[in-house]
């Protein structure tokens, strides 16, 4: 159908007039993006502080000290297991719900709006109330097992170094608006015969939902996959409010990595930029791969 | 009508499993209002509303957020709807390889960018200004916009434009009053997106504003803890600032969560 419409439109050229169209976004894009791009790459081979005074040429020392720093590296695994956390929960919690909604039974319009209130709230929101819940003494969580008399499962939640990173994660938790939205849109553009025949064959619910639902679905899993493994690189917020990265950086992802870098005061941005361009190359690769994806997708 | 038949007993299991969900969904909201409530009542709320907070009345940093939301949507809308058009109904020079190197910067986020926006922010002299954030925003936002508009001007048929041209209008012409009216749904949904994402910006106000005259409401949550503590009655004044900075976005929602949806499935499910 699309490849159809691409096809029409105006034969003749209109060069000038096309530029004129693209030059707002053509005028923001290179004072923003592609002069960052030369900064970025011009500095990495720098020695720098934030005053950019006196930079001094370093070559590739900044490439060496960053692929050396196990901070670094620890952040860039911690992004990919944030976005492998919130991809998961997606793909099955977001999945069921989406689905289940598509029954009909009272308050269901309630619930979607519910499931949904989370995604509209900023983050910075969300991973405030969700620190002052967790905190450790006076936090709603464990006041709720001590009032019920299980002392024992009181944690330290945001401090303790072995939970921490969970604790970011189950945010995640309460994130599923988007996906849930994707899922709605594809299901309503199901064939739903496929479903009745295969109740009528006597499937059960655990049956359609694995067997037919799930991969009907699958140009869904992909788009919600994709642009999930994407956003882990956008993060901050969440974890520079519920643990600032720690304790002992255990909960360092490369949005925080990368501001705690920028701030601290006489560090080398060099480095940081060095840091910014083998992210933005990884992000660069997801992002062809979800390009290519579309574009097969248009193909069809 | 139900998504499929379901036998008695699967259906009191979806109820069950959903109605589990919202009792999980509910705690955190449960939390932060009865916080809100610690050891002054609803007093906390006064307080915040009454007094000021690092010099700023709590109110005010409502206003910068909406200065920077409104300020960010209606430049997103200039450039995305323009150049949509251009993309999808005008023929010119390298403009496949310009569109595919637009959407390629999906691939950009925030904190891989800060370094070079705060250098460049702080040469056009705008640091500490609305716009070291809306311009940042807009930049963000633009990749996914150009997708959204060109999508649906794609959707529209081309042949308006071969007729209006035997009429002897030109390009402009046949933009603005053929296609820009026909565009406001698309409009309406990406407009109200803007708001919505820059209303939930931490990052670029963090690190780009530091007079907390011009902070934003979810920066200002931050800076709240430093200046309340999380200790006895200022515990509480904190958690009713923050349930008061969550309402408009739910306000917010509760309006207009039919242009959110469609904008965002719109950006990606179809063509």
């Amino acid at each position: 159908m699309s490849s159809k419409r691409k096809a029409q439109g105006i034969h003749q050229e209109h060069n000038l007039t096309g530029y004129l169209f693209i030059l707002p976004l053509m005028i923001l894009f290179a004072v923003f993006l592609v002069y960052s791009f030369y900064f970025l790459f011009q500095t990495s081979f720098q020695s720098v502080t934030i005053s950019f005074k006196n930079p001094e040429f370093v070559g590739l020392q900044n490439y060496k000290i960053i692929l050396k720093d196990l901070r670094f590296l620890k952040s860039l695994f911690n992004t990919l297991l944030l976005s492998g956390a919130n991809i998961f929960i997606a793909l099955t919690l977001g999945f069921l719900v989406s689905v289940f909604l598509g029954f009909r039974f009272r308050g269901v319009k309630f619930f979607n709006s519910l499931f949904f209130i989370p995604a509209m709230l900023p983050v910075s929101f969300i991973a405030a109330v969700f620190s002052s819940m967790l905190e450790y003494k006076e936090g709603t969580i464990n006041m709720f097992f001590r009032a019920i008399g299980l002392e024992g499962l009181a944690q330290q939640w945001l401090s303790d170094p072995h939970l921490a990173m969970f604790s970011v994660m189950s945010v995640s938790i309460f994130l599923i608006g988007i996906p849930i939205m994707y899922y709605t849109a594809d299901i309503a553009t199901l064939n739903t015969s496929i479903l009745e025949a295969a109740v009528i064959d006597g499937a059960g619910l655990g049956q359609i939902l694995r067997f037919i639902l799930y991969p009907l679905l699958k140009n869904s899993h992909k788009t919600i996959a994709l642009s999930m493994l994407l956003g882990g690189f956008r993060e901050m917020e969440r974890v520079y409010l519920m643990t600032d990265g720690g304790p002992g950086g255990s909960t360092e992802i490369i949005g925080t990595y990368i501001y705690r870098s920028t701030r601290s005061a006489g560090s080398n941005l060099g480095a940081v930029s060095a840091a910014a361009i083998i992210v933005l190359i990884v992000a660069f690769i997801i992002a062809f791969i979800q390009i290519k994806f579309f574009n097969s997708k248009k193909g069809e | 009508m139900d998504l499929f038949k379901a036998t008695k007993a699967e259906k009191w299991m979806i109820k069950l499993f959903i109605v589990g969900l919202a009792l999980l969904w509910i705690f955190p909201m449960y939390s932060v209002i009865t916080n809100s409530l610690k050891v002054e009542g609803l007093r906390n709320y006064s307080y915040v509303l009454t007094n000021k907070i690092n010099k700023v009345p709590f109110p005010y940093y409502f206003v910068n957020s909406f200065i920077i939301a409104l300020g960010s949507s209606t430049l997103v809308l200039l450039t995305c709807t323009l150049s949509g058009f251009a993309f999808s109904k005008i023929e010119f020079k390298f403009k496949k390889i310009i569109y595919n190197a637009v959407i390629m910067c999906l691939a950009i986020s925030g904190p891989i960018i800060l370094i070079p926006f705060f250098y460049i922010l702080k040469n056009l002299g705008l640091y500490n200004t609305h716009l070291a954030v809306i311009l940042p925003e807009v930049v963000m936002t633009i990749p996914f916009g150009v997708l959204l508009m060109k999508n649906y001007f794609d959707s529209l048929p081309s042949t308006l434009i071969e007729s209006a041209h035997i009429d002897g209008a030109n390009m402009w012409q046949v933009f603005f009053h053929i296609y820009f009216p026909l565009a406001k749904p698309a409009m309406i949904n990406l407009g109200v997106l803007q708001v919505m994402w820059s209303l939930q910006d931490f990052l670029f106000p963090l690190m780009f504003l530091t007079d907390s005259k011009k902070f934003t409401a979810t920066v200002a949550v931050n800076s709240f803890k430093g200046v309340y503590g999380v200790t006895g009655a200022n515990l509480g004044r904190y958690n009713a600032a923050l349930v008061l900075i969550g309402i408009p976005s739910i306000i917010i929602f509760a309006c207009v969560q039919k242009y959110i949806v469609n904008g965002i499935t719109a950006g990606a499910i179809k063509d």
